[in-house]
């Protein structure tokens, strides 16, 4: 007898070395994936890169920065082997400075209330529209959501925001900064955005005697069957690459022994 | 290699190693007093018979010691990249300018010399390559028998599936038994050069 032929989505071929093999081929179209970190441990790079392999294969990228400045930001990106300034200038990656576009928007004040919120998800979406984006990376959402008081507003946001880039295709991962990446800490930074996201990928450090050894795990992704597992990476000028991290040592050693 | 002839090579291992599948894994065991001679006495038939080069995990001594020590005795080494787990316990040991040295912070970080290996053999131009370990009993120092057991396993594994030929240098009698009999069980083919420690 025949297995019963199941139903896959497209997906978006990330083309970072191992991610796809761990979502099963890559992340299901127009989903919005939250990549959670603490500081150093590699977001805006995971980030950067799945842009910069976009742009490799013909599509057009956004990049919305409000950690550092775009100038900063495509410095660093040089990194890669496989980037080339030609991306840049043919308009298949474009960085938007946040702070840039709260000006354009007339909203450099400290906090936003419904209206300004709605103003952003237009001016956000316009832009995806106008340029045909397809991938599109909010670093950090964290920063941006700041700004927004209520939780409610912040899933509202979230929420909307994920629902239109998703009409138009466009698959989006949102950072957000975390100060722990272990068991018990939540996953995103106002522990509303983790219920909103399709997709939900952690990034840390394991401690092993006083040295931090990076990781990545995929701990939700709609649409797709996906390795649960803990993933030691390194960042290389040929982008991220992963392993499985071993499991005897993926505990860290914070009751001075091992796989306690 | 004009200085190969005045430091005898072990004759028996280049005999031993006629015929190399890319896809196998070596277990070399060796004695304290005899380890460069074997590893050397390894290299160089599969450097010049096979036409390899790859990657040199050095975590007995550091990457230059060992490159200086292969150029001494005539060993060119320009088609290995070192990943060097010594010499950064060592303040300014990293001084090197060696474009193919390459540092990892400590032995204990298993996973980033398997990830920079990985990135190394990407990076290389050549048809063939190895990954020699160098050793199975300065990883041991550092880590945790059952750790380095499923490492060795988990190393074996990755560079099988790649076609890259892995050796596995090892010093018996300082292996733990667990570690030891997981290594036999995974190798492929053994080189032994053990030496008889009496006591």
């Amino acid at each position: 007898m025949q297995p019963a032929a199941v139903y896959t989505r497209d997906r978006c071929v990330t083309g970072i070395h191992g991610l796809d093999e761990i979502l099963r081929g890559g992340i299901p179209y127009g989903s919005t994936v939250l990549a959670s970190g603490t500081c150093g441990s590699g977001k805006t790079t995971l980030g950067m890169e799945f842009l910069v392999r976009g742009a490799l294969a013909g599509e057009a990228c956004a990049h919305f920065t409000a950690t550092e400045p775009s100038v900063k930001l495509l410095e660093n990106i040089r990194q890669f082997e496989f980037f080339d300034m030609n991306m840049v200038d043919t308009g298949l990656i474009n960085v938007f400075d946040m702070d840039v576009l709260y000006s354009w928007l007339g909203l450099e004040k400290s906090s936003f209330d419904l209206d300004d919120v709605h103003a952003l998800i237009k001016a956000i979406v316009d832009i995806v529209n106008t340029i045909g984006v397809t991938r599109l990376v909010i670093d950090s959402v964290t920063t941006l959501c700041y700004k927004i008081k209520s939780e409610q507003l912040i899933r509202d946001f979230l929420f909307t925001l994920g629902k239109k880039l998703s009409t138009l295709g466009c698959t989006t991962i949102l950072i957000s900064e975390i100060t722990s990446a272990t068991e018990n800490a939540h996953w995103s930074s106002f522990g509303v955005e983790e219920a909103i996201a399709d997709g939900i990928i952690v990034m840390g450090d394991v401690e092993r005697m006083g040295h931090l050894l990076r990781f990545l795990q995929v701990v939700k992704m709609r649409g797709t069957s996906h390795s649960r597992a803990k993933h030691a990476i390194e960042l290389t000028p040929i982008g991220v690459m992963l392993t499985p991290m071993l499991k005897w040592g993926a505990q860290g050693d914070k009751q001075g022994k091992w796989g306690a | 290699m004009g200085c190969l002839k005045m430091f005898e090579l072990d004759q028996r291992i280049s005999e031993q190693l006629t015929e190399v599948a890319l896809n196998s894994s070596i277990q070399v065991r060796c004695g304290n007093s005899n380890a460069f001679m074997v590893t050397a006495s390894t290299m160089v038939p599969l450097m010049q018979m096979f036409e390899m080069g790859g990657v040199y995990i050095s975590g007995s001594r550091s990457a230059m010691e060992m490159i200086e020590a292969f150029e001494t005795i005539g060993i060119d080494v320009s088609n290995i990249q070192f990943i060097d787990l010594v010499s950064s316990g060592v303040l300014g040991g990293t001084d090197s300018t060696r474009k193919n040295i390459h540092y990892v912070d400590s032995p204990i970080m298993l996973e980033s010399i398997l990830l920079r290996a990985l990135y190394l053999l990407r990076t290389t131009t050549l048809e063939r390559n190895f990954v020699i370990l160098d050793s199975v009993n300065a990883l041991a120092i550092y880590n945790d028998d059952r750790m380095l057991a499923e490492y060795l396993h988990t190393f074996i594994n990755t560079f099988r599936q790649r076609e890259v030929l892995s050796v596995i240098l090892n010093v018996p009698d300082q292996t733990p038994p667990l570690v030891l009999s997981n290594l036999d069980l995974y190798c492929t083919d053994l080189i032994d050069r053990g030496q008889v420690v009496i006591h």
